[in-house]
């Protein structure tokens, strides 16, 4: 009984983390649907934005009015990166677009260093301590909330992208830019919005995991490469893919560092790693991608 | 007939002006460790060091336009390699060098044949994970790799024979190994693989038609590219004497992309001037703050990729394309017809916003002035 | 029906003006300068060989291509305008190859082509209502497309694609409707629908409408006025019924034989 308990209760911790994972790569794959590529400055936005809500609590804002603050300003830095950093390069090559998100991976990186400095801040958790019991299984209110927030924030994303004309307008720019404008749509504004929207989504996973890392500059690091396997495995396309697929790596590699010994904690950051490689093995185009997957 | 007189007349220029420009390369590089300092003779090993990883990652990124975020793991396997054949087994150093070459060029297979079977983006991926799984993975072979706690191995020695100083033996051999990596480089790109390369990078479509196999070439690609860090990595450990798992954190796989990126991609000596960023640009912009090399790094390569594509070194290049538009045209131009070809120089006139056909970029027809001699023009059939 | 006159010698004879127009791809200089004009609710088909830069012209009228000299449409520059602000203008461009949004649903395309009517959160009970009247037309059009309103643009056939891209165009309320290559990729038999429906919404709508066509006798069949084009330069023009009986002409620029015509 107790090895069934204690399954569970690493299954629950692992959906907890999972879920941060979840909305990183949720942010990935808004960027993917919208502009085709990767944006490998994603996880550094969200640091970012995590430092603007760290900033706030720091300067006597209480957190649930700081956290509303730092989405806007996440959201109008979103937009910002696309207007000033990716629009110039937009139309070239694949690579020169990937190598600009480096480049602003490296430059965030260290601007936030150079800011705030590259010692470790505590960062307010926002839940409760404690929580409840359930068949024997501890559900820490942080746990419940994390997963609470992802599921929120899904369905709010749900609701723009299927019930409104704005939603609609996006997911016809993501699918045909060409023809979007042939209908008169301003595809550029569109896609500053998706950035916007896909930064505050980031923030919402820096903010999240913020409490358990410790906030310094290269926090995100790690968590980009969860998010990546997440959103390999769901696929890059599928929004629903990139949840389900933070999840199942937030469980994995909780499984993975509590019952395989020859991991253990330390090499838990080879599971993203194993997850890429088998997925581009098996399922190239993950659990909901589509099955046309473009070949090099 | 006078265009040909005039070519073959630039042709024995050129081959003249090649020679003179290796000689005098070579004498001021035989020179250097005897005039300066030895921390400063051991930082241009140091460079050359990073040229050969450069160069490696330029056969990938700059002509097979393919990206890798863990170059930097390339080396640390390479360094460590070294580092537990010296420690471990007394080997001598130079036994180590082949030894780390070919673990990391099968290395590089084995990521490459899952990575490489679709879109370039799965590849970054694949190596950025790789690289920040390798520090952690270096502190758990305690064992073998001396935990976080490193290995500290036997420098090189001068020979009794050279009466050399430590710094300029070190110098002579490192330089002796970059020569004959950037040598291998270039012969590498104008040989089959590196003509199936280029046609690939400029157009892949094109490409295939002509029977060139993708992934197959594309994974070879990534393989020497993971020698070339290898062997780099392998220099690093008879130069330091020392490796640890923190040296090659994720840090060291986007300063090598950075460099590579600012010296210029597709260039030969691109990696010779991004390897000098690499070394210089920490050391000089670090004394500032911790986070000057990384806001300067990001910048740069932010503003190398909108204004100047080709890097560094391809500003001499596009300068050049640049004048001689300005100027009127030789009655005997290029035997292209505007139709059929665009001049090398003439870049796509610039779109304002996003149009379908502005691509600017590595692709960009400037990078041809950049290119080797060797290689191949890009409308050229086979 | 009525036999189409192509000479409505109205002061709306010069509703789309297109003098001295350049254009082309970078280096590529396709368009050698045109000239002609079309008239308030006429169809004008511009024919000639592959190559010939027929397409080329449609997308410098809706801004996907650049160009220089002067395109206006009821008086207004066209030139130098990006697509949406054309769109915006009345000029609906149906483009090569369709351009349907893949991902959505029929009706779901229907309503991006009235995005440009509304805000963009909700709208209002009158938009909402006009909307709803737009869709009831072009489904009045396109019955095939009320059957298929929830499917995905994706899962249906070539020539409900075209009609979904056309229906999409109409949902802008165009004063200029282009059509690039209608009949690419499709049936004779579907094909020969679609062009009895562009005819429809030209005759009840008084669209003016541009086509660019491959199938020359199609495209004449409906068409007002038609101007052929080789290697960027305006070699015929006139009206359609005069171009379509000149048997030479007919031979010699757009490959229809006689037989295939008195056949078809």
């Amino acid at each position: 009984m107790s090895v069934v308990t204690d399954l569970l209760q690493q299954v629950v911790e692992g959906l907890g983390s999972g879920a941060v994972y979840a909305s990183l790569a949720l942010a990935l794959v808004l960027i993917h649907r919208f502009t085709g590529i990767v944006n490998f400055a994603q996880g550094e936005l969200a640091m970012l934005s995590t430092y603007v809500a760290w900033q706030l609590v720091a300067s006597g804002m209480p957190f649930w009015l700081a956290l509303p603050v730092t989405l806007a300003v996440s959201f109008a830095g979103g937009m910002l990166v696309e207007r000033l950093v990716i629009r110039p390069v937009q139309g070239a090559p694949e690579l020169t677009v990937v190598i600009v998100t480096v480049g602003l991976f490296i430059f965030v990186n260290a601007l936030a260093g150079l800011v705030w400095s590259f010692t470790v801040k505590d960062f307010p958790q926002p839940f409760p301590d404690g929580g409840l019991y359930l068949a024997g299984v501890r559900l820490d209110w942080s746990t419940l909330g994390m997963i609470a927030v992802v599921a929120v924030v899904m369905g709010l994303l749900y609701l723009l992208f299927q019930h409104t004309s704005i939603g609609l307008v996006m997911r016809a720019v993501a699918g045909n830019p060409a023809s979007a404008r042939l209908s008169g749509i301003r595809v550029g504004r569109v896609l500053m919005l998706g950035w916007g929207l896909a930064a505050t989504v980031g923030a919402v996973s820096g903010v999240l995991v913020a409490p358990v890392l410790f906030l310094e500059p290269n926090m995100m690091g790690g968590v980009l490469v969860y998010a990546f396997a997440a959103a390999t495995l769901g696929g890059f396309d599928s929004p629903v893919g990139a949840v389900v697929g933070g999840l199942f790596v937030g469980v994995a590699e909780t499984l993975t560092g509590a019952y395989v010994d020859v991991i253990g904690a330390d090499l838990k950051v080879g599971v993203p790693l194993v997850i890429i490689l088998a997925v581009l093995l098996v399922r190239p185009q993950g659990l909901f991608g589509r099955a046309a997957v473009e070949r090099a | 007939m006078r265009t040909i007189v005039t070519t073959l007349g630039t042709d024995r220029v050129r081959r003249l002006r090649a020679t003179l420009t290796v000689l005098l390369a070579a004498a001021a590089a035989g020179y250097v460790p005897f005039y300066f300092a030895p921390f400063q003779v051991f930082q241009l090993t140091m460079v050359l060091l990073y040229a050969v990883a450069l160069s490696g990652l330029n056969l990938l990124v700059g002509f097979g336009g393919q990206i890798s975020l863990g170059h930097g793991a390339f080396f640390a396997a390479g360094a460590y390699t070294a580092a537990v054949m010296l420690d471990r087994h007394d080997t001598g150093h130079l036994a180590t060098l082949p030894v780390a070459a070919a673990g990391c060029f099968l290395l590089g297979l084995g990521f490459g044949v899952p990575a490489l079977r679709l879109r370039g983006l799965y590849l970054a991926l694949v190596t950025l994970s790789f690289a920040v799984f390798l520090p952690p993975l270096l502190k758990r072979l305690e064992p073998l790799t001396g935990g976080s706690m490193g290995l500290t191995v036997e420098k090189l020695q001068p020979p009794a024979w050279s009466g050399l100083a430590e710094d300029q033996w070190t110098y002579f051999v490192v330089l002796v190994v970059t020569t004959v990596a950037l040598l291998l480089a270039r012969n590498l790109l104008r040989s089959r693989v590196g003509r199936a390369l280029l046609a690939l990078r400029d157009n892949e479509s094109a490409a295939e038609v002509m029977g060139v196999r993708l992934s197959l070439h594309k994974t070879l690609a990534f393989a020497w590219s993971a020698m070339f860090a290898g062997v780099a990595g392998c220099l690093y450990t008879w130069v330091i004497g020392f490796v640890s798992p923190d040296s090659f954190s994720f840090v060291l796989s986007v300063t090598l992309l950075a460099g590579l990126v600012v010296g210029g991609l597709a260039s030969l000596y691109g990696p010779l001037l991004g390897a000098a960023f690499v070394m210089y640009v920490p050391s000089v912009s670090q004394d500032l703050d911790e986070a000057a090399p990384g806001v300067v790094f990001g910048l740069l390569i932010i503003a190398v990729m909108y204004v100047a594509p080709t890097g560094l070194a391809g500003l001499p290049g596009r300068v050049r394309g640049l004048v001689a538009r300005r100027l009127p045209r030789p009655a005997a131009a290029p035997d292209r017809t505007p139709e059929t070809g665009s001049p090398p120089d003439a870049r796509p006139e610039p779109q304002a916003g996003d149009g379908p056909f502005a691509t600017p970029g590595p692709a960009d027809p400037a990078v041809v002035d950049a290119e080797p001699v060797g290689a191949p023009p890009r409308t050229e059939k086979e | 029906m009525s036999e189409p006159t192509g000479t409505e010698a109205t002061a709306e004879a010069d509703f789309l003006t297109v003098s001295g127009l350049h254009a082309g791809y970078g280096q590529a200089h396709v368009l050698q300068g045109l000239d002609f004009s079309v008239a308030r609710g006429e169809v004008c088909a511009v024919l000639g060989p592959n190559g010939a830069g027929k397409t080329t012209t449609l997308r410098a009228l809706c801004g996907m291509v650049r160009g220089r000299g002067s395109v206006t449409l009821n008086g207004t520059q066209l030139l130098g305008r990006s697509p949406e602000h054309a769109a915006r203008l009345g000029v609906a461009h149906v483009p090569e190859g369709r351009g349907t949004f893949n991902d959505l649903t029929v009706e779901e395309n229907l309503r991006i082509g009235a995005h440009l009517r509304g805000g963009l959160w909700r709208r209002s009970r009158v938009e909402r209502a006009a909307v709803a009247a737009d869709l009831e037309r072009v489904y009045g059009h396109f019955p095939r497309l009320r059957r298929r309103s929830g499917q995905a643009a994706g899962s249906l056939s070539g020539g409900e694609q075209q009609m979904l891209a056309i229906g999409r165009a109409l949902m802008l309320r165009p004063t200029l409707l282009l059509l690039d290559e209608p009949s690419l990729g499709l049936a004779p038999l579907v094909t020969r629908e679609l062009f009895e429906i562009v005819r429809t919404v030209n005759e009840e709508e008084r669209t003016t409408v541009v086509v660019v066509e491959q199938n020359a006798q199609l495209a004449l069949d409906i068409a007002h006025r038609a101007h052929v084009l080789e290697a960027g330069r305006l070699v015929l023009s006139g009206p359609a019924r005069q171009i379509r009986e000149d048997g030479q002409v007919a031979e010699v620029y757009l490959g229809v034989s006689a037989l295939a015509r008195k056949a078809g």
